[in-house]
């Protein structure tokens, strides 16, 4: 299974291209998309310095799109002082390290899961389908009760979000690692077995390293898996700092504008997190770069 | 590697499994009733309660480690069943045990019966999330996702100019979404169904373009040898290898497009959905009715995964 990559230089112009069309298309999807609400608000009497509905389609306090210079303006205002922690790059950092630690801890589970699924079929039997069952229920739901429990036993602060980020993204690890220490070449086993290699030596010779880059395939899924975590976590639990806090803050507010500034940071965090993983795939495993 | 064991050779074997079963399943369920429920009698001495249930509840893992030998139907599905009995009694046990209080983390014993005693409100509840929201985002961002790709594989130009934002977008996280979306939409129902269908849009899209592109080379060539028409080979070649790499997106989506329903739930409703009545049951510390809530929505999410399971078996040429 080869990892879809963008192609190199090739695909620049192109993608500038795309880029540049939506970039067209914004001002007049912003205008139809606030044009209504811009009208119903000048309808009722409010104080605008503008006219029409058309023109206050790009100055709406809470508009449905934001306009770019209000894009523009929110961004600053949620990033500056960079330092402060009231402001994004700090809760971004905030996230971010609550994602990794939640991905460093669903790596250490989902391995050793990984490994007990492989080695006994009884337990692969048992427990697979709640599994695969526990990645159906909403982890939403369970988190504030999670906090609630952490705390009795003094979890506190950073690692209750950190467990419940590991907690969706433990599955792909699982799953894709025990296929990976299933994907061994029959015919590299049976050449461990003729040089009469012991269990122990074939598994760190062999199986694991064939398995890495299901590994890795899984790392990519589960790390933006830990960020939804994380956040999501951050929302329903008592939280002061991080995305998700800013998110459930300026969504009570009903501040549209900080919403899509917040989205974007979240895309960015996304991005960087899954790049990560591709540096350290490459890093880990050079021998399967095509 | 693959020892083939026989049950069957030794009744003995089923025996012992039947009786280590039995006596963890039976014992589980004799500490169930003997013990008070939290909250009412006088609690009892945890540490000695703990020892006799953890036995328990290891005698019976041996009964499931038995009946899991074999290859027949009942050695595939039994297990799985078993646990979860297990894993149910044993949680009731110890809670039991130690008079955890109902407002911490009710028993199943009280989720069960605030299931049955909420019915008419959660199936209510169930239906907004699942079929309006989960079902219809899933369906339309597949469609989407479909057109898409089939577009980006066609036209070269899409492929290197929309593809990568494609997979970039498909890392993005939900709840980041979630909120502008339900703003911009609405509060009603189709706004969680936008999100589930922008959730589901770009894995499908990414496993689809993935899947149409993974014809191998040796199969086109002789699709033209044979002259066949782009159509044909579309349908005979394409098409059949890119199902399983879109059935793999879906499975994926599937789990997906419940949770964001939900979770976009969390940032503004009209009153109905699975999502709403948890966040609103927190407050109230009515844990019973939100386990409740996560029982149906996982009953949900399995259902939707197996349907698309269900999908995948009947579509796909099987092979080994």
């Amino acid at each position: 299974m080869t990892t879809l990559r963008p192609p190199r230089m090739a695909g620049l112009g192109p993608m500038l291209v795309v880029a540049l069309i939506a970039a067209a298309l914004y001002w007049p999807l912003m205008l139809a998309a606030n044009v209504g609400p811009a009208g119903r608000t000048l309808a009722s009497g409010a104080e605008l310095d503008c006219r029409t509905a058309l023109a206050c389609a790009s100055q709406l306090r809470n508009p449905v799109v934001p306009a770019p210079a209000q894009l523009a303006q929110g961004f600053v205002r949620l990033s500056t002082p960079v330092t402060s922690p009231l402001a994004l790059p700090y809760n971004v950092g905030v996230t971010a390290g609550e994602t990794l630690l939640g991905l460093l801890l669903a790596t250490v589970t989902g391995l050793g899961l990984a490994l007990l699924l492989v080695a006994s079929r009884s337990f692969e039997r048992a427990t697979l389908p709640w599994l695969v069952a526990s990645q159906t229920v909403p982890v939403v739901a369970i988190a504030p009760m999670l906090a609630v429990l952490l705390g009795q036993y003094g979890v506190q602060g950073f690692l209750p979000k950190a467990i419940i980020a590991a907690y969706i993204a433990f599955f792909p690890v699982a799953v894709g690692m025990s296929r990976g220490l299933r994907s061994a070449d029959p015919l590299h086993l049976d050449l461990m077995r003729t040089y009469h290699a012991s269990g122990a030596q074939t598994f760190r010779l062999l199986r694991f390293p064939a398995s890495l880059p299901h590994l890795f395939t899984a790392l990519k899924v589960s790390v933006t898996a830990a960020l939804v975590g994380s956040i999501v976590a951050e929302i329903s639990t008592i939280s002061f700092s991080g995305l998700g806090k800013m998110l459930a803050e300026n969504s009570r507010a009903s501040d549209t504008v900080a919403l899509w500034v917040i989205m974007g940071y979240g895309a960015v965090l996304g991005v960087t997190l899954v790049a990560l993983v591709n540096v350290l795939e490459r890093w880990v495993t050079p021998w399967s770069r095509r | 590697m693959t020892a083939v064991r026989t049950v069957a050779a030794r009744p003995g074997a089923a025996l012992s499994t039947a009786a280590a079963l039995l006596v963890g399943v039976g014992g589980l369920l004799l500490v169930c009733l003997t013990l008070p429920a939290p909250g009412e009698g006088t609690p009892p001495d945890a540490r000695a309660w703990l020892a006799g249930i953890l036995a328990l509840l290891a005698v019976g893992a041996l009964g499931v480690r038995g009946a899991a030998q074999g290859e027949s139907r009942a050695a595939r599905t039994l297990p799985a069943t078993l646990t979860l009995i297990l894993a149910v009694l044993g949680t009731e046990a110890l809670l039991r045990a130690y008079a955890v209080p109902a407002g911490l983390i009710p028993t199943p014993g009280r989720v069960l019966s605030a299931l049955w005693t909420a019915r008419s409100v959660l199936l209510q509840d169930t239906y907004t999330t699942f079929v309006l929201e989960a079902l219809l985002g899933f369906l339309a961002g597949t469609a989407l996702g479909l057109g898409l790709a089939l577009l980006v594989v066609r036209f070269r130009f899409l492929e290197l100019g929309l593809l990568p934002y494609a997979a970039l977008f498909s890392s993005i996280p939900i709840v980041a979404l979630a909120p502008v979306i339900v703003k911009a939409v609405g509060l009603d129902w189709p706004s969680k169904t936008v999100v589930v269908a922008v959730t589901v849009l770009f894995p499908v899209v990414v496993g689809a373009v993935r899947g149409l592109q993974s014809a191998a080379p040796l199969h086109l060539d002789l699709m033209h040898t044979y002259a066949a028409r782009p159509e044909q080979t579309f349908r005979d070649v394409r098409i059949p290898t890119a199902l399983p790499f879109l059935f793999g997106a879906l499975k994926v989506s599937s789990t997906l497009a419940l949770i964001s329903a939900i979770v976009a739930e969390f940032f503004g409703t009209n009153g109905h959905g699975l999502g709403f009545r948890i966040q609103i049951e927190v407050g109230r510390f009515g844990l019973d009715v939100v386990w409740a809530a996560i029982v149906l929505a996982s009953i949900a999410g399995m259902a939707f995964f197996a349907l698309v399971s269900a999908a995948e078996a009947r579509l796909l040429p099987r092979r080994s």
